[in-house]
């Protein structure tokens, strides 16, 4: 059964289908019209003074939908949050009003030293009571809930006491925000860690889910490795079905991070987000 | 110390430090042993750093060659980075460069290396408004000895040994690399960016010498005068003129101000 758009409790809107915003599609994204209904950019590419980034950023910005998506807040870290991150981010939050803002339920470094990575979290009650008094923070000081995007992970530490789901549906539950669902690292993690990926999706909240990320990944010897660099696999495709029935109208985009190709391959692929979620959408109007 | 803490520190530990001992924390399972689930986060961390440094380091990529990928390697591991945006890591590379051996004995590549960065700086630095010919042309005859001129905060000027600008070039242009030219005494880059291009061009000597005057702030008789020493009385009027309609088309002059006695 698909979970109808009205019985969500949040207030964002749904924005259709769309891509993350990259250098190597600017020109082709603003050169003919497309089916492309809305952008996410990376915030902290746009944290930054003047210059190119910004002209650019203010053509999309006139054409589509915009919302942010950072990799440095560092949410879970045990360092502070960082306060000039913050003020910057809210900066561009507030020059460019894009329908939400999101980063990643993790941490990139401590100590002062950033390792550039999503850093998986124990699954503890301290680390959930830690990240949960974070994000209160970060949305009062951007004055909006964020998203948190679940990661993907090669470590699991043995302190756990939650599954990544609990874990992630807990911190929505208690800090109220909401969540991004990357479906292509819900299948690498289940695959790396063992578990199933339906019980991941039948773990949370539906009230909490306002966008779905799509991506590829690269098989290693043993792990799956989250690369962002290729087409949404077919594994990934399945497991988006599943999440599109259980979670109903969710704004959806593909996330390629590396080995781009032309404009057109991801906008097929973005076409069969459509042509899959769609039909499920109607039945269950 | 939390747990979450410790937790962290030995994490961030064992991803810098490739030889140390794989954490008791990290769990096991029969798909992967720990070092290798470990290994994907060691391998990334490097990766990325070296990313981030060949995209901003064009002109050094040309200039060390061969020896780029070893450099980059040993500053990944000196310099753990500091910053959340991975963009700045390479801002400490240049000084890195003058003190490592056995780099230092090749001030080039570190002189290469502060091109690179003040180009990479220049890109979305603040936004600032040039000023036009038209705007100066309102300034009354008898205030031009008083006039100063206020040029672009985000200009800079960088002492250089060689050649790095032709590199950086070559490497812009996809051209072969040049030939390697050492300058003594040092010569002088100008950085700058107008609208949203970065420019960059080596200073003639007398230009340099007029810009220094102009950015400390001395009044258009003062840069006259320094002009003199050049090319005497007569021709330092002519080159001045030149060397501000030069600035004034490039961009570089953000406005002036009549000096008070």
């Amino acid at each position: 059964m698909v979970m109808p758009a009205t019985e969500r409790t949040d207030a964002l809107p749904y924005l259709g289908y769309g891509l993350g915003l990259r250098v190597e599609h600017y020109e082709a994204l603003l050169a003919q019209p497309s089916r492309v209904e809305w952008l996410e950019i990376v915030s902290e590419n746009y944290m930054v003074h003047g210059g190119l980034p910004l002209v650019w950023l203010e053509r999309f910005r006139e054409r589509f939908p915009l919302v942010m998506h950072g990799v440095s807040m560092s949410i879970g870290s045990t360092d502070p949050l960082d306060d000039d991150y913050l003020a910057r981010l809210a900066a561009l939050a507030e020059r460019i009003e894009p329908a939400w803002v999101s980063d990643h339920l993790c941490w990139t470094g401590v100590q002062g030293v950033n390792l550039h990575d999503l850093m998986p979290l124990p699954y503890t009650e301290e680390a959930l009571d830690h990240v949960v008094a974070r994000v209160k923070q970060v949305q009062d000081r951007l004055k909006r809930r964020i998203l948190l995007e679940n990661v993907s992970s090669y470590v699991s530490f043995g302190a756990s006491q939650l599954t990544e789901w609990e874990f992630l549906a807990e911190v929505a539950e208690r800090a109220d925000c909401l969540i991004l669902l990357d479906i292509n690292n819900i299948h690498v993690s289940a695959m790396n860690h063992g578990f199933s990926a339906l019980d991941y999706l039948r773990g949370i909240p539906v009230s909490r889910v306002q966008q779905f990320h799509l991506a590829g990944y690269e098989q290693g010897e043993r792990l799956i490795i989250d690369t962002h660099d290729a087409p949404v696999s077919s594994a990934v495709w399945d497991l988006y079905i599943e999440a599109v029935r259980r979670f109903g109208r969710v704004s959806t985009m593909i996330e390629r991070d590396d080995h781009f190709p032309p404009l057109a391959e991801l906008m097929a692929e973005l076409e069969h987000a459509r042509v899959l979620a769609e039909p499920l959408l109607r039945d269950a109007a | 110390m939390t747990s979450l803490q410790a937790m962290q520190q030995q994490m961030l530990q064992a991803v810098l430090a490739e030889n140390t001992q794989i954490p008791s924390i990290i769990g096991d399972n029969g798909i992967a042993d720990a070092r290798s689930r470990l290994d994907v986060y060691r391998h990334g961390y490097r990766v990325r750093l070296r990313d981030a440094l060949q995209a901003e380091f064009t002109g050094l990529r040309g200039m060390a060659a061969r020896r780029f990928d070893t450099m980059l390697d040993k500053y990944i591991s000196a310099h753990p980075s500091e910053h959340y945006n991975i963009r700045w890591y390479g801002a400490g590379l240049a000084a890195f460069l003058d003190y490592a051996y056995p780099w230092r004995d090749q001030p080039q590549l570190a002189d290469m290396a502060r091109l690179d960065w003040a180009i990479s700086v220049a890109f979305d630095a603040a936004n600032e408004t040039s000023a036009s010919i038209a705007d100066l042309s309102v300034v009354p005859p008898d205030a031009w000895p008083v006039l100063q001129l206020s040029l672009l905060q985000n200009l800079h000027v960088l002492d250089c040994g060689c050649n790095a600008d032709a590199f950086r070039r070559a490497a812009d242009q996809g051209k072969p690399r040049p030939r390697l030219r050492r300058f003594a005494p040092a010569r002088q880059i100008l950085v700058w960016r107008k609208d949203t291009t970065v420019h960059y061009r080596r200073l003639d000597d007398d230009e340099w010498h007029v810009l220094s005057a102009a950015i400390r702030g001395e009044t258009f008789a003062a840069l006259c005068a320094c002009l003199t020493g050049f090319h005497g009385e007569a021709a330092a009027m002519p080159r001045m003129v030149a060397i501000l309609q030069g600035w004034l088309a490039a961009g570089l002059v953000r406005g002036w101000t009549l000096a008070t006695a």
